[in-house]
């Protein structure tokens, strides 16, 4: 064939300003070989107009055209009411806040670990770990924590009194030595700032231990004994020294 | 192609004239299944979905009738790219059916003889190309694309692009006259 060159023929390089006009769909000069005709014309006819069968699915494009164009024609996910949609968020965004999350959860936890240490609420083992970690009271001797309520007061006890005043310290009813010839007889105890149910009136008479500084192992709180026969004023003071 | 009248008419679609964006379906549309016939044996469903997509962006669409073209196709092409993911993730395709699928299309010589020149006879010469070339012929000479708008589709330099459109065209002329397809 010659005067057209093919893939692997002679002068292939040859032919592409016409082919460059076939592309751009200019017409060919006549002097061009024949088969750049043929080519031109089969390529015509591939973008010819339309088949039969080729414009089927017009109606149903023109319908979703008509749904997508129509002011109430929008996606079901569109039509639910605004309190079924759920808010999208990124990926990263979650993942900030569960960060966030964690790091809060974190910090209180820690705080309320020291808080607790600082307040003598954790185990003995505990208590220890963190008595030499950060300072916190030693834990008691006795084993088991005691009541919430006594250690906090107790607390606050040593908030308010200082540990190098020297002088007697109270000392707790229970588990610490009896005066000499002084009956142990049970008393209704109170808690300090509180009065007995029915009962307008108190005596704070707090017995003080002779002990001058308290170890670990009695630094309690100072008892208070209450006389029906007494009165206090309607404030209870904290008793000093 | 519309030519001038693009503008005008896809303006019109966009402010929601059903007959404008029937204008733009017919002129488009033959090429684009021709195309994806190509590429793809699932060329109706794929032309389909690809114009539900362009149905919910051509609001948003800006540009001229090329751009416009380009658009559309590349919405084809990842369409078609998604239906050969999804169809090679079944796992129930009988391996004869494989088998026979992959089987060149090429038909026989003496019958491309037989017939005319026609889209059809012109599409089987198409498809017995190597796909590469086949895609760009379509994009490139039948889509009418520039050569930089199917670079972006296919994924190659504008260079490489004007080189395989030309071995494709040659590759073409030359199966044409073995086949007897122009005589």
């Amino acid at each position: 064939m010659p005067g057209f060159p093919f893939p692997g023929r002679p002068g292939g390089e040859h032919d592409e300003p016409l082919l460059d006009m076939i592309i751009a769909r200019r017409a060919l000069p006549p002097d061009a070989p024949q088969e750049m005709h043929d080519l031109a014309r089969m390529l015509a006819a591939l973008a010819g107009p339309a088949e039969p069968g080729e414009l089927a699915r017009e109606a149903a494009v023109r319908a979703a055209f008509r749904r997508a164009a129509s002011p109430v024609g929008v996606s079901p996910a569109a039509r639910r009411p605004m309190r079924h949609r759920r808010p999208r968020r990124s990926r990263a965004s979650s993942r900030s806040r569960a960060r966030l999350a964690t790091a809060l959860v974190a910090t209180v936890a820690g705080l309320g670990s020291v808080l607790a240490a600082y307040t003598d609420l954790l185990p003995s083992p505990i208590q220890q770990v963190a008595h030499v970690a950060v300072a916190a009271p030693a834990p008691h001797r006795t084993g088991s924590p005691p009541s919430t309520t006594t250690s906090r007061a107790r607390h606050l006890h040593a908030t308010l009194q200082p540990t190098s005043r020297p002088g007697p310290r109270p000392s707790h009813s229970a588990g610490t030595a009896q005066r000499p010839g002084q009956t142990a007889t049970p008393r209704p105890r109170l808690t300090p700032f509180s009065l007995p149910p029915g009962h307008g009136t108190c005596n704070p008479a707090p017995r003080h231990s002779p002990v001058p500084s308290p170890t670990a192992s009695d630094r309690s709180w100072p008892a208070f004994t209450w006389s029906p026969e007494q009165s206090c004023p309607s404030v209870v003071t904290w008793p000093s020294g | 192609m519309i030519g001038a009248a693009f503008g005008v008419t896809l303006a019109s679609a966009q402010g929601g004239d059903e007959t404008a964006f029937a204008c733009l379906f017919r002129d488009v549309q033959p090429t684009l299944l021709r195309y994806l016939h190509v590429i793809t044996p699932e060329a109706e469903d794929v032309a389909g979905d690809t114009w539900l997509q362009v149905v919910k962006g051509l609001p948003r669409f800006r540009g001229g009738e090329e751009a416009f073209r380009a658009w559309l196709f590349t919405i084809a092409r990842h369409r078609a790219v998604d239906a050969g993911r999804s169809r090679s993730r079944r796992p129930d395709v009988p391996l004869t059916l494989v088998q026979i699928a992959e089987q060149p299309l090429a038909p026989d010589a003496a019958e491309l003889a037989l017939e005319a020149i026609s889209t059809r006879s012109v599409m089987v010469l198409i498809k017995s190309l190597p796909r590469e070339h086949a895609e760009i012929i379509m994009l490139r000479v039948v889509a009418g694309l520039e050569a930089a708008d199917v670079a972006r589709i296919v994924g190659k330099t504008p260079g490489a692009v004007r080189v395989t459109a030309h071995r494709a065209l040659r590759r073409l002329a030359d199966l044409a006259e073995r086949a007897g397809v122009t005589h």
